[in-house]
């Protein structure tokens, strides 16, 4: 190992990848970009549900609950429909994502003390969607079943409303929200976000600006040159470890300054944890760039074996523990994961070391293993 | 023309093995493995009471929503796992819960939930909420019945809620044909974009311009020849995988199915374009591709449902032919919608593929002609 050599190796890298202007604003850019338009875009919740209601009632009852699903914040009125007919094209065209339809004599038998049933038609195909607004709807309806029931029962056996209250509903659930209190959709995607961000711009940066030099040929330079594997290997890595480690920092400073999540951990810590992430995730975009000959290959390798597990196994939107066991073996194989237990720890939760050290161990290894493969693989004598 | 470029794709063979997983095995991977509703979600529950009733209601919480994940013996703990991330629900039972059942005292249990990622914490607390709610009931109803009612002449509203296009709810559907879209996506954008970023980078563009080849000719075949390759993927998608395995319906016409695929394909393969006319190198068409593809596949509907997003990144979306194919191919394939029905996805998607198209011929006109 000769650190001249590194070092020529590694500004000859930094100048080339300085110098084609529009590469290197987008290696900035691009995580910036992202953070902006996911960190606003990206809303898991379920809301402004469209839906269209049939009232075959007309009664001041069944106004009242249908009033009830129109100043739902959950769900947004699109008409009152008259016919049972117009449900369905409606529903399939994705129009309108649920329909409630209210029966005749919905008032009379109530008042009467009878059970009634109030159909709801709810589209399937997003079934995340779905199980939610399914969810919504019981609410609505348990809600409004409890004050029918209070004033039923107050009605009734003649005692008082309050007692009532405590017959209609013996036990009660308090809910408390630890680390994002307020439940806010931004605290718990933007952390995330950091992850999904430095997991696609990281590989990428680096299989490009390596698979370049193998396009070109100008890597028969190296081939022919006194620099050894390693000396080349480290030279090349170093502008996209620092590139990539700059960007942490950017989107440490976007999280807490722009979106205003807290960042409850040691900075410390979460800036050496990034660190090791960052190696293992050019270690990534390494890998690619020995395996794959032109530049297209290494994008859409690199996009497919890190944009898609990073979607949906790293715990960035489906947590891992409600994967299947073979789907979450597979994301115990993407670094994604660990890094995000890291970032969601660091921000929400303020915890360290104490408890993330496995997982910062799992990354670290991912980065030994990677540079160790990528050493083996790369030759410096190519099959021509 | 096109049998060069299919030419030249065949023989990159880092692409063609990508593509093939990509279109079977990743397919399956995720139709079987994503699970976006609350499932199994690790439950920890501090029972002070160690009475009948809490043991009832320890237990309706059940899979496939919870996991009890064992009992701990001070709330201290229970935060602990918490923070460790070994559960992320803490149920806690107070002392004398059974006896202030009993004599019809109000009592309250309590629910520490991880809302570190927030949908699935209030998922979760919305389930406990039903749980306890249906527990709650059970008790008021017996206490109603020894008052000498039955239940079934009570005032309630009884929720008939039914689930059409997927009544099982079977999330392989969803997460298969999503997946399907998404590779589809990714390959037509990114392989037209690239191989002709890459006939600009070697210099063979101006080969092909001295040919008797028009500008519109050389893009049409590009865009083309990958059609005709992505269809063919997608083809061994849906037919070996997809519907044999999980048991996707097609309910609409399998014609237009593809037909609409393939305006897809074309659409998105012109946005390629488009931009590669834009760049210089592949780097560039790399970095602007992903720039782009990564918010077309998170934002258009397949990831999270598109009607929470703020208006501005709606609006933005209108211009993802992602978008309205997510409604057409959920259409055909699950609801059985005709065009009749879908005119309005297809016209907005056609108009964003000719822009794109004009674009792309525009700027390729003005740069080599």
């Amino acid at each position: 190992m000769n650190l001249k050599r590194i070092t020529a190796v590694a500004s000859k890298e930094w100048r080339e990848t300085v110098r084609d202007r529009m590469f290197f604003s987008l290696a900035f850019l691009l995580p910036i970009l992202w953070m902006l338009v996911f960190g606003y875009g990206l809303v898991l919740d379920v809301e402004n549900i469209p839906y269209a209601a049939l009232d075959r009632d007309q009664s001041s009852l069944s106004r009242d609950y249908l009033y009830r699903f129109q100043q739902s914040r959950y769900f947004d009125f699109k008409g009152a429909l008259r016919d049972e007919r117009e449900v369905e094209p409606l529903l399939a065209s994705s129009r309108i994502r649920a329909a409630i339809i209210v029966p005749e004599k919905f008032q009379e038998r109530l008042n009467a003390g009878q059970t009634v049933g109030v159909q709801t038609l709810i589209d399937g195909t997003f079934p995340l969607r779905t199980d939610i607004t399914k969810g919504y709807v019981i609410a609505i309806n348990s809600a409004f079943n409890e004050e029918r029931l209070v004033d039923h029962l107050s009605r009734r056996i003649g005692i008082s409303r309050a007692q009532a209250e405590h017959r209609a509903r013996p036990i009660t659930l308090e809910v408390r929200y630890l680390y994002n209190e307020e439940v806010r959709s931004t605290w718990s995607m933007v952390p995330a976000l950091v992850m999904f961000t430095l997991m696609l711009s990281c590989p990428l940066l680096t299989a490009l600006g390596i698979v370049r030099e193998k396009e070109t040929g100008s890597i028969y330079n190296i081939y022919s040159s006194t620099v050894t594997k390693v000396e080349f290997l480290v030279g090349k890595l170093l502008p996209y470890v620092l590139i990539s480690s700059m960007n942490a920092v950017v989107l440490w400073i976007m999280a807490t300054l722009w979106f205003g999540v807290p960042f409850k951990g040691n900075l410390l810590f979460f800036l050496m944890a990034s660190f090791v992430f960052v190696l293992s995730s050019t270690g990534v975009g390494l890998l690619v760039s020995l395996l794959v000959r032109t530049q297209i290959a290494a994008l859409i390798v690199t996009i497919i074996i890190a944009m898609v597990p990073t979607i949906l196994f790293s715990g960035l939107i489906v947590p891992v523990s409600s994967l299947s066991p073979g789907a979450q073996f597979q994301a115990h194989l993407f670094p994604g994961m660990y890094y995000t237990n890291i970032v969601r720890g660091t921000f929400l939760k303020g915890i360290g070391p104490e408890v993330l050290w496995t997982d910062v161990l799992a990354l670290a290894l991912y980065a030994v293993i990677l540079r160790f493969v990528g050493y083996r693989l790369f030759t410096k004598r190519p099959r021509s | 023309m096109t049998r060069k470029e299919m030419l030249q794709l065949f023989r990159d063979v880092p692409i063609i093995a990508f593509l093939v997983y990509s279109f079977t095995l990743a397919v399956y991977i995720t139709g079987n493995g994503i699970r976006s509703q609350l499932h199994d979600a690790g439950l920890l529950v501090h029972d002070a009471d160690h009475s009948v009733s809490s043991r009832e209601l320890m237990y309706r919480f059940q899979a496939p929503f919870f996991r009890l994940h064992g009992e701990v013996l001070d709330s201290g703990e229970g935060l602990r796992q918490l923070d460790r991330g070994t559960a992320i629900a803490f149920l806690e039972i107070p002392p004398r819960f059974h006896e202030q059942l009993a004599t019809g005292e109000p009592t309250a249990v309590q629910l520490l939930v991880d809302t570190t990622n927030s949908p699935n914490g209030l998922s979760a607390a919305s389930y406990a909420a039903r749980i306890v709610a249906r527990f709650g009931q059970k008790i008021a109803v017996e206490r109603t019945e020894s008052s000498a009612e039955s239940s079934q002449d009570l005032p309630l509203i009884v929720s008939d809620h039914r689930v059409w296009y997927n009544p099982d709810q079977n999330e392989a559907w969803f997460e298969c044909i999503s997946h399907l879209l998404r590779q589809i996506t990714i390959f037509a954008l990114l392989l037209p974009a690239a191989a002709l970023v890459r006939e600009k980078e070697r210099g063979t563009v101006e080969q092909l311009l001295v040919s008797p080849l028009s500008p519109f000719q050389i893009m049409a075949s590009k865009a083309l020849a990958m059609t005709v390759v992505i269809l063919g993927a997608t083809a061994v998608g849906l037919f070996g995988i997809m519907q044999p395995v999980f048991g996707v319906p097609i309910k609409g016409s399998v014609w237009l199915f593809f037909t609409l695929t393939a305006l897809f394909v074309v659409t998105t393969a012109c946005m390629g374009l488009a931009g590669a006319t834009l760049a210089r190198n592949q780097g560039q068409v790399g970095m602007m591709t992903l720039l782009v593809a990564a918010p077309m596949l998170m934002l258009s509907g397949i990831t999270a449902p598109m009607e929470a997003m703020p208006t501005w990144v709606r609006y933005l979306m209108g211009l993802s032919p992602l978008r309205y194919f997510i409604d057409i191919a959920n259409g055909i394939l699950l609801k059985g919608a005709g065009l009749n029905i879908l005119w309005d996805s297809v016209l907005a998607m056609t108009a964003l593929g000719a822009a794109m198209f004009g674009f792309g011929l525009w700027r390729f006109r003005k740069q080599f002609g």
